[in-house]
């Protein structure tokens, strides 16, 4: 979108996209909106009831291997560092989740946006009434995409509001989705089913968890009500009397996105600032809380023309108990980190070592381990870290690549909160490496255990 | 006095409370106290009753719809849809008759008859957002087939309604997604596409490229 004012929650906007209704005008545009995505998978679909036409008594196995090799083959094609960044704490057996729940984000951002008359529809069926009825102003064409969800924006006694609306079934495709990658993930990955269980029920439980608004309302006004203190973070009101189960209603927040921020050349100064709020908000989150918003995702944050970090996104929440918690982030305090009987007792705790494994796996896993965890602790071992050095990045992903290609790997390894937690803090050392900021690291720091 | 209204609410009730229409007019007149002739001031058969409860949906949705502020800058696409939202939608609060008056209509390809007066309503309304769609070029004229346009959307509708019959998803979603689905691929054939293109580009070479003389035509 060429106005740069006009962002609001969960980023990427609908250019790609063009409303349903509208009509192509040019050739071009017409044959590309044919070729756009999902054909695949509708010839799939194809080529299945034409055979079928010819062998009634076909059956869908072979439909859904050639609809879980595509989705798998999209799943592949990303590479970007989101990925080899999952890979490397994820260790490479809960990849497959992992890119999924990218992939799947970025797949909700393909959705057609809703109609007119459903937008209306929603309103009647969760308030008895028409949006207008309700607004003083809506606008009924959407404005920007959310994960699963459409973003509008309307105005009630002369403020503006961002109204979230989700899109239809998205709950059920969630879990039906899961479904079809998995067979096709236990032979890919050779993981036992049950290994790969574990995983894959943390992501569907933290995907539908993000599928109710009505929890994402209550958790909003929580966390924004838990972190009102921090420096620099703002967030929108929400107005849970105007939000339903697939309706949320916030403020409209003013700002720009990541990639505009930086467009405008900011200084570092305000690059720091930025950077110590997106800092201190994930790690008060953490330490104090022990929940913590964990889609790191550029387009849940927008940067106010104050310099502001503004939050708009609490769909995915990832609460850490104790018994993770704490070996977890032990290990990020060098003191632990030192004592090699108590660093095995935590990721024996971890489940990073298992029960049955020979002196010679544990110490092999104990060195590849330890130096994945001090790469990781890098920047809380000092008081100040510079994310724009590219030497720590290369490190981590290097580091990631090697033992991607290791069978040793080839296991599962790794209590199921991994997933998510990593997915954090890898998103937010990104995003603070975008922002090339310099932030203080001790304002919030971990609690520490220093022996089990 | 028996009216439109009351004559339809009583069948609604028996109907619904017995599992079956009543035995004679006669006796359902006496239980509601008045005449049979009454009876047929209004309605020929319990059939005509049950086709007048169906084409009623059909003019309340219609109503509803049209009276809304956005109506009016509507494509003929997003109209289409807003028929279907606000018919299923009102559909709900009579979804007890609808099933039982749907259940028991023999299976087969042709509309049952207890339709006929709701399919003549939903076809003059389909026609007009049809041409409106048409002048306005939002959908393709094509020879022969943009007359056939409304019968695809009655299709879309009796499809819609069986869906919504079996549909038990909460709220009734499932049903919301197959009409935002089906009515926009349905439009989406209706407006110029690839197939258009292909069929041009077929006649262009049928009559240019030389492919008569080559098949030996």
């Amino acid at each position: 979108m060429e106005d740069k004012e006009k962002v609001s929650p969960s980023g990427e906007d609908l250019e790609g996209a063009p409303e349903q209704n509208s009509i192509p005008t040019t050739k071009v545009q017409r044959s590309a909106k044919f070729v756009k995505t999902g054909i695949k998978i509708g010839g799939n679909y194809i080529k299945h009831y034409s055979k079928k036409l010819f062998n009634p008594d076909l059956d869908k196995s072979e439909l859904n291997e050639d609809n879980a090799a595509d989705i798998y083959q999209s799943l592949s094609e990303l590479k970007g560092s989101a990925l080899k960044v999952a890979q490397m704490l994820s260790m490479d057996k809960n990849l497959l989740p992992q890119a999924y729940v990218d992939k799947f984000t970025q797949s909700q951002y393909n959705a057609p946006p809703l109609s007119g008359p459903l937008i209306v529809q929603t309103f009647r069926k969760y308030f008895g009434k028409n949006p207008d009825q309700i607004f003083d102003k809506f606008n009924i064409r959407s404005t920007n995409a959310a994960s699963i969800g459409q973003v509008h924006q309307a105005e009630l006694n002369g403020k503006k509001l961002a109204v979230k609306i989700q899109y239809p079934g998205v709950g059920d495709s969630i879990s039906s989705d899961l479904k079809l990658v998995k067979p096709f993930a236990f032979r890919m990955l050779g993981m036992s089913e049950k290994e790969l269980d574990v995983y894959m029920k943390e992501v569907e439980e933290r995907l539908l968890e993000e599928t109710d608004y009505e929890l994402e309302v209550r958790r909003s006004v929580e966390f924004s009500n838990a972190c009102a203190n921090l420096n620099n973070v703002v967030f929108p009101k929400y107005y849970p009397e105007l939000s339903s189960k697939r309706i949320i209603t916030m403020d409209w927040l003013e700002g720009k996105h990541l990639k505009e921020f930086l467009a405008t050349n900011p200084s570092q100064d305000l690059r720091n600032q930025i950077g110590q709020a997106l800092w201190d908000f994930y790690n008060f989150q953490q330490h104090e809380l022990r929940a913590v918003h964990a889609d790191p995702h550029p387009g849940n944050f927008m940067i106010t023309p104050e310099g502001k970090l503004g939050v708009i996104d609490f769909g995915c929440i990832k609460e850490m108990p104790e018994d993770f918690y704490y070996p977890f982030f032990s290990l990020t305090s060098a003191n632990l980190l030192d004592n090699k009987e108590e660093t095995i007792k935590a990721f024996r705790q971890l489940d990073m070592i298992h029960k049955g494994d020979t002196p010679a796996q544990i110490e092999f896993y104990y060195t590849q381990y330890k130096e994945m965890i001090s790469l990781f602790a890098q920047p809380y071992i000092t008081d100040t870290f510079d994310f724009g050095q590219t030497e720590f990045f290369d490190q981590l992903y290097g580091f990631g690549e090697r033992i991607s290609k290791m069978s040793e790997f080839k296991q599962a390894r790794g209590v199921k909160h991994f997933i998510y937690v990593n997915r954090t803090n890898f998103g937010l050392y990104n995003i603070l490496h975008e922002l090339k900021a310099k932030v203080k690291t001790d304002t919030f720091k971990p609690h520490v255990v220093l022996e089990y | 006095m028996a009216t439109i209204e009351s004559i339809q609410a009583a069948y609604i009730d028996y109907a619904l409370t017995e599992g079956e229409q009543p035995k004679s007019v006669y006796i359902f007149a006496k239980q509601n106290e008045m005449s049979e002739a009454e009876f047929y001031q209004f309605y020929g058969s319990f059939e005509a009753v049950e086709q007048g409860i169906w084409a009623g949906f059909a003019t309340k949705t219609l109503a509803e719809i049209r009276a809304q502020e956005v109506w009016e800058g509507y494509t003929a696409r997003e109209k289409a849809l807003s028929f279907f939202y606000g018919f299923f939608e009102l559909l709900k609060s009579s979804r007890s008759f609808a099933v039982y008056s749907i259940k028991k209509q023999p299976k087969g390809f042709t509309t049952p008859r207890i339709f006929s007066p709701l399919k003549d309503l939903f076809e003059s309304f389909a026609d007009e957002i049809l041409k409106e769609g048409i002048e306005s070029t939002e959908l393709s004229d094509r020879k022969y087939f943009s007359k056939k346009y409304k019968d695809a959307l009655w299709i879309q509708f009796v499809f819609v309604l069986n869906f919504w019959i079996n549909d038990n998803s909460a709220g009734f979603e499932k049903t919301d997604e197959a009409i935002e689905k089906g009515i926009n691929v349905t439009f989406d054939l209706f407006q110029r596409s690839p197939i258009d293109n292909l069929f041009e580009y077929g006649k262009f070479l049928v009559q240019n490229g030389g492919i008569k003389d080559k098949m030996g035509f």
